[in-house]
């Protein structure tokens, strides 16, 4: 189940931590981070980004095989945000 | 200046001390932690003479898990660490045809891996913080590669081309990494007889050995505001050696 509300702020997260030169409104819930027809972020903001998820969800994403599976679009780092707290609540 | 919380590994060798206390010196108020693994008194002697600011910590760069378990101490009091200084190495010389596989093993441990692991437990922070100095003390060896000295030379060289590269992943985020290079240093080579002492300064454009703070101030200075768009580079510190 999507949360508007936490995809929004993951968009905000974002705009701010890798000086994105867009608003958070303009990215799509399923754009692709990476690669042809997506955000276009490299590994430097990928690594930014993991970084900013543990500070700031404590989401931890110790290997690249998880970033992989996470990173992909903001819906997925929601759910693996979303996933963490269930497990722990 | 605001107040840094700094990070010096190898802090009770003289360089790592005079690097230590020209932070001191430049504020009051920065918050020094000296990474030791053996060898405490001098480290000690200098973080009781500024208790409030001058801390010891247990350091064994070559242990992923000591780094861990160091810079989680030093962000669990401050919440964040501003410079990292790669300080701790050593040298074992021998010609490479008669030098021990262990000895060149644990050469590159200290002198080369130390750095990989302490940058890699610094940066998360450093990333988070959007801001973060590391410098990397390498050597004139890892430039003049002399006879005897390939493991360090190999391991400081390492040192130069680390600095270069992570100074690149990194550059956008604020994080800047730069090396310098101390030629002879005067109490860094305790054991030079005077025949050897004489041939060095013969070598040495300056015709006299660095001192301690004169390696420190370069750190410092790299270390500094004003030095923001610098990284990736060497800054040789040798009486004008080449």
């Amino acid at each position: 189940m999507s949360n508007p509300e936490l995809n929004l702020q993951i968009k905000r997260l974002m705009v701010e931590n890798l000086m994105l030169q867009i608003t958070a409104e303009e990215i799509a819930d399923d754009i692709p981070m990476f690669g042809p027809g997506g955000l276009g972020l490299d590994s430097v903001d990928a690594l930014q980004l993991v970084v900013a998820l543990d500070k700031n969800y404590g989401l931890k994403i110790s290997d690249a095989e998880a970033a992989k599976g996470i990173l992909q679009n903001v819906n997925t780092i929601a759910a693996a945000i979303e996933q963490k707290a269930q497990a722990a609540g | 200046m605001n107040p840094r919380v700094i990070l010096i590994t190898g802090a009770n060798g003289c360089i790592g001390q005079a690097i230590a206390r020209s932070f001191l010196q430049e504020s009051a108020e920065n918050q020094i932690w000296l990474g030791i693994h053996s060898r405490l008194e001098q480290a000690e002697k200098l973080a009781k003479e500024s208790p409030d600011h001058c801390r010891v910590i247990s350091l064994d760069v070559t242990k992923p898990d000591s780094w861990k378990a160091a810079v989680a101490e030093i962000l669990a009091l401050h919440k964040r660490l501003d410079v990292l200084v790669n300080n701790a190495g050593h040298h074992e010389d021998a010609l490479l045809a008669i030098m021990p596989l262990d000895s060149w093993q644990r050469i590159l441990a200290l002198n080369l891996d130390g750095v990989f692991h302490g940058c890699q437990a610094v940066l998360p922070a450093m990333i988070g913080q959007r801001h973060g100095r590391i410098i990397n003390i390498a050597s004139l060896s890892a430039l003049l590669a002399p006879a005897g000295q390939t493991n360090y030379a190999a391991a400081k060289a390492g040192v130069l081309a680390l600095t270069q590269s992570l100074a690149k992943e990194v550059a956008r985020i604020g994080i800047t990494v730069n090396a310098v290079c101390p030629g002879y240093v005067d109490s860094a080579t305790p054991a030079m007889e005077e025949a050897q002492r004489k041939r060095a300064l013969e070598r040495i454009p300056m015709r006299r050995f660095g001192q301690p703070c004169e390696v420190a101030a370069a750190v410092r200075f790299l270390a500094c505001g004003e030095a923001g768009y610098i990284t990736g580079s060497t800054l040789k510190i040798d009486g004008g050696i080449f």
